[in-house]
């Protein structure tokens, strides 16, 4: 099964790391991002650009409306995630405990929802 | 540049919707899919079950806890997400402004950052 981990944080803690602490912080993600494709588990990880930069997209009645900044304003922002393949949710929960982020935010841990196309659509 | 649409809905919007909508919704989702992966625009992208099947995992002084339910219990639900590619935000808002689902929910378009080792 498919597991979303969305690694959430406070930016503006990580933004006050030292630059030593920060090259650390990336280079542990990235050897985690390793272990994981070592060990068949990694889909796919991406860390996310600062909230700062992102752009809201809604369209009603055929009408597109951009606002700068992100969907919602809260103290913990979505910072990156992790795609996983695992048995189960609880070989998820390990592999999430693992992501170095979790000492710092928290991991939200999902399972993915597979769509199935109508009948219709097949044909 | 590498871009992400995180989708968010009320679930209970699309709770409320009867099947032959939700499939209709599914359906255009999928094709959107095909649609952007011919564009090139595609690499990846995920639905996701309902915020009550998460677990939530935080390590503390080496202890790890898992709690019931979302990081967040918020009003919308982030309900699955898209990695693209595209030229700048205006491109990739754009491409997020296609999806069908964009006309019941909203879409963040974030720009990636790349990790580098040191």
């Amino acid at each position: 099964m498919k597991y979303a981990c969305l690694v959430y944080l406070v930016e503006k803690e990580m933004e006050a790391m030292s630059e030593i602490e920060a090259e650390a912080c990336t280079d542990e993600s990235l050897a985690y991002d390793e272990a994981l494709r070592r060990s068949g588990q990694l889909i796919v990880a991406q860390a996310l650009a600062p909230v700062e930069t992102a752009t809201t997209v809604r369209v009603r009645k055929g009408k597109l409306t951009a606002t700068d900044g992100p969907f919602a304003e809260t103290k913990e922002q979505l910072g990156g995630f992790i795609l996983i393949e695992a048995r189960d949710l609880n070989e998820a929960i390990q592999a999430a405990s693992r992501i170095p982020l979790a000492r710092r935010g928290s991991i939200e841990v999902r399972p993915i929802k597979e769509l199935r196309p109508s009948v219709r659509r097949i044909r | 540049m590498k871009f992400v649409f995180l989708i968010y809905h009320e679930e209970k919007t699309l709770d409320a919707l009867p099947a032959k909508e939700m499939q209709t919704l599914v359906d255009g989702a999928l094709d959107y899919d095909e649609e952007i992966r011919r564009s090139g625009h595609y690499i990846v992208s995920n639905a996701l079950q309902r915020a009550r099947t998460a677990r939530t995992v935080r390590v503390r002084s080496g202890k790890v806890s898992t709690t019931d339910g979302p990081f967040a219990e918020t009003k919308e639900q982030l309900g699955g997400f898209f990695l693209v590619e595209a030229k700048d935000i205006d491109e990739a808002c754009a491409v997020a402004a296609r999806f069908p689902p964009a006309r019941l929910g909203t879409i963040e378009v974030r720009p990636v950052q790349e990790l580098e080792h040191s």
